[in-house]
């Protein structure tokens, strides 16, 4: 079942300019000039239900409108969409009910209260009788290991334990989808690590559709079996992550230490990435040479050392943002 | 001197730049004048009677004044700057400059208080010229009297708020004395002249800054005569040098306050 | 329906009351903001005092009807400004992208967005307001009109600041001219209507609407009359769903953080 579905979605911002100057200050304060930019030229995509979706792209790309309008704060220039059927432009307060946010950089949570009394709060912003509610903080609690930080008041907790507490906060009525706008934002690796298990674990227990955006790769590839890319406004990738790496992977990446000099310059499909005294980072077009035609080239007995490896999974995506690759 | 000059034009620079609060500002201005006109003419019987030696021209070129003087004064966010800067220890970093801090703030108030001068002088004499249709009668020699006097009027203000607010150095919070002040000013100073008071009261007033920061510049402007101007003019730069000497005292005594605790 | 609308108001209270708690983490502060406000409005007294020295009556008011009409004007001011602080700033919000976490909650995004922060001080005109009310004569319906009219002056005072702060959604940055429209009422609140004529009154009781808010209160709690009374009631109800509609006829050009604005 597809849970959200977008049809040729458009958005577009008047953008205000401005000269530089005091002159220019002056004069866009008497007529200012305005630009429309389109930042969302007829996007086409669907989720399923219980996906974990990676939507991504460079700054400036449309990922952050896009979630926008699917949460329903942006009202949309044109195009169709539905989120568990519900048109998030007419009821927007009925998808409230069902989607859950967290938008990384913004606080939704109150920073003088504990943890405890902001859950209680989002208890009565969806409704949830307080019986109810007690004890969906108690099972949330266990499953986000809340123990011990659930009566400080959030403005003590570390950056980490508030991401912790946001996401815990936008799960207290049980949403189908939930979006997630750079969750792990300026969090250290061994807290974005455990909040990547968070999202799984709770993808996994209540079967919630995850609709992510972000800048990490290693998020994206931790978690989703699905990315779509989206560049100047519109979709460039809508493919599984096998497929991403299998289509893109055509190249591989070795790295040997050899004995004796050689020489890997001028072969076909051998490019040489770096190169110190005998130590080599050669990268192989597959296309054009296979890894045993590159062995062919080494003789075994001056082989001190070797790696054979994919392509950094960041490396490919820049690639696609450069090269635009169509679908 | 050049320095100060200089701190003064980049001062007014930026003020250039809030040219649309500026605009705000007028609006609430105009009210505050529309109020007054109404208040007045209600009070006023006939043009002809006199309330405490004012005519109802006069009282209303009075408030156009002391209301000018009132927008350029602008004291609550200079009083919260100074006090950042001592509560900050931002003091103590210009204490290194080869400048004073009371003439680096002076000239950067002064500067803001300039651009918006010009505006609210041009924008008071338009509001008066229509409401009331008359100036009062004045020469250049004795109009630039009027403007030293409220020059000096400016400059006294400063340097109060200043004074007030480097006992910061002492005490906790010195928004309430600041806070005091302004309403002292703004009900008894900007509202009425002197005489509008008892007797008894118009004593003490003629004591405090109010004589010479609000009263002074519009009585002159409405009712121009030599001896008062010498008389008010003379009050001002006691007024000037004494604050100055204070604030000083209270500067240096305060900086070394500050050392002592190694601020 | 009705378990919506209950909902709301329990939302409505629970965030209030978390705002005053965070205004109360320093106590000190909260009580100085109270009694200077109490102060700050006292001072006005004395310059009544003089006025009232010179003529025995003032565009038609007593006295005492001019410290009920600082009163009303008071607690008008205190109500909107203690439990609708943001509709104050609303402009700041629309332009700046502040909107977000209210439009993915399912509650009223204006309800949520001005009622989520108190003005401590506004308490101090609220009681001022009180001390006012009780310096110019209690009588039983007096004081029920006074609620009645601080909650109604209150709520369209806040739809007045809506309006304004709303155009920002169509015009960009509003928020001078919203502060200056707001600053208006209060200005025009606290002087006797008697003293203006011709078209500044009129504009007093329409576009600026003071005489809505404060005047016609005043009188009514001197006089009562019903017509007026439901007038009040129905221009709030008026100016209350006008404010709706300006605000949410905005929300759809709404940009979120995304406005941007190019240097060339």
């Amino acid at each position: 079942m597809a849970v959200i579905e977008v049809k040729n979605l458009k958005k577009n911002f008047r953008v205000k300019l401005k000269e530089k100057g005091l002159k220019g200050s002056l004069k866009s304060m008497v007529k200012a000039s305005y630009r429309t930019v389109e930042a969302v030229k007829g996007v086409n995509f669907e989720v399923q239900e219980g996906e974990v979706i990676a939507f991504i792209g460079p700054n400036g790309a449309g990922k952050s409108t896009t979630i926008k309008m699917l949460t329903g704060i942006l009202y949309p220039d044109g195009g169709d969409i539905r989120v568990l059927g519900i048109d998030p432009t007419k009821e927007r307060k009925k998808l409230a009910y069902e989607i859950g946010t967290v938008f990384g950089q913004k606080e939704q949570l109150w920073m003088h209260l504990t943890p405890y009394d902001n859950f209680k709060f989002f208890g009565a912003i969806y409704d949830i009788p307080d019986k109810e509610a007690e004890k969906r903080i108690e099972e949330i609690k266990e499953l986000f290991e809340l123990q011990e930080i659930m009566n400080t008041p959030v403005r003590n907790l570390s950056l980490g334990q508030r991401i912790r507490c946001e996401i815990a906060a936008s799960l207290i009525h049980q949403p189908k989808v939930l979006f997630l706008d750079e969750p792990t934002i300026g969090l250290d690796p061994v807290v974005k690590d455990s909040i990547r298990k968070l999202i799984k674990k709770m993808n996994k227990e209540y079967h919630t559709t995850v609709f992510l955006t972000s800048h990490d790769v290693s998020d994206i590839e931790k978690l989703c079996k699905r990315v779509i890319i989206i560049n100047n406004g519109e979709l460039v990738m809508d493919d599984s992550m096998e497929n991403l790496k299998y289509h893109h992977l055509n190249k591989k990446i070795i790295e040997i230490k050899l004995a004796k000099m050689a020489d890997f310059s001028n072969f076909d499909g051998i490019k040489v990435l770096k190169q110190k005294d005998t130590n080599f980072k050669l990268e192989i077009d597959l296309k054009k040479k296979s890894i045993a035609d590159v062995l062919k080239l080494i003789h075994s007995d001056d082989l001190i050392d070797m790696n054979i490896s994919n392509t950094p999974l960041e490396e490919i995506i820049s690639e696609i943002y450069r090269d635009g690759v169509k679908v | 001197m050049k320095k100060y000059l200089y701190i003064f034009r980049a001062e007014m620079m930026s003020a250039l730049q809030y040219f649309s609060n500026l605009f705000s500002g007028f609006i609430g201005y105009f009210i505050i004048i529309f109020i007054l006109l109404n208040l007045w003419n209600y009070i006023y019987d006939d043009p002809t009677e006199l309330i405490n030696g004012y005519t109802k021209t006069q009282m209303i070129w009075y408030v156009i004044i002391t209301e000018i003087l009132w927008k350029i004064f602008n004291g609550r966010k200079f009083c919260r700057q100074i006090c950042n800067d001592v509560k900050g220890g931002n003091i103590a970093y210009n204490m290194n400059k080869p400048y004073s801090y009371i003439g680096y703030v002076l000239s950067s108030h002064l500067g803001e208080g300039l651009v918006k001068t010009v505006a609210y002088v041009a924008v008071g004499m338009i509001l008066g010229k229509i409401f009331l249709g008359t100036f009062p009668s004045h020469s250049v020699s004795s109009l630039m009297i009027v403007f030293l006097s409220g020059l000096l009027a400016v400059i006294i203000d400063a340097l109060c708020i200043i004074f007030i607010s480097l006992i910061s150095f002492y005490i906790e919070d010195a928004h309430p004395l600041y806070w005091l002040y302004s309403k002292m000013i703004l009900i008894l100073g900007t509202m009425f002249p002197v005489e509008f008071f008892p007797t008894a009261l118009q004593g003490i007033i003629a004591m405090t800054p109010i004589y010479v920061i609000c009263y002074g510049p519009a009585k002159l402007f409405v009712d121009f005569s030599m001896d008062s101007a010498i008389h008010i003019i003379i009050f001002q730069i006691l007024y000037v040098l004494v604050a100055y000497a204070l604030c000083l005292a209270l500067y240096r005594k305060g900086v070394r306050k500050l050392n002592v605790n190694g601020g | 329906m009705l378990t919506a609308v209950k909902n709301q108001i329990k939302v409505t209270f629970i965030s209030v009351k978390y705002a005053l708690m965070r205004e109360m983490l320093n106590k000190t502060t909260f009580l100085m903001n109270v009694i200077f406000m109490i102060l700050n409005n006292a001072s006005f007294i004395l310059q009544w005092v003089v006025i009232y020295s010179l003529k025995s009556d003032v565009g038609g008011y007593s006295f005492g009807q001019v410290l009920l009409l600082w009163g009303t004007a008071a607690s008008t001011f205190g109500f909107a400004h203690f439990f609708f602080k943001k509709s104050f700033s609303l402009s700041d919000a629309i332009t700046n992208g502040k909107l977000d976490s209210y439009l993915v909650q399912p509650k009223n995004v204006l309800i949520s967005a001005i009622t989520s922060d108190v003005e401590p001080s506004a308490i101090g005109d609220l009681i001022y307001g009180v001390i006012m009310l009780i310096v110019s004569g209690l009588t039983i319906p007096k004081v029920l009109l006074f609620i009645l009219f601080t909650i109604s002056g209150g709520i369209t005072m806040t739809s007045f600041a809506v309006i304004l702060a709303s155009l920002s959604f169509w015009f960009g940055r509003a928020d001078s001219v919203a502060d200056t429209g707001n600053g208006m009422i209060t200005h025009f609140a606290t002087y006797p209507d008697g003293i203006f004529h011709g078209i500044s009154k009129i504009i007093l009781y329409t576009i600026i609407p003071a005489g809505i808010i404060n005047y016609i209160p005043v009188s009514v709690m001197t006089t009562f009359d019903v017509r007026l009374t439901l007038l009040v009631l129905a221009i709030t109800v008026g100016m209350t769903a006008l404010a709706f509609l300006f605000f949410y006829r905005g929300l759809r050009r709404y940009s979120s953080s995304n406005l941007m604005i190019a240097k060339i």
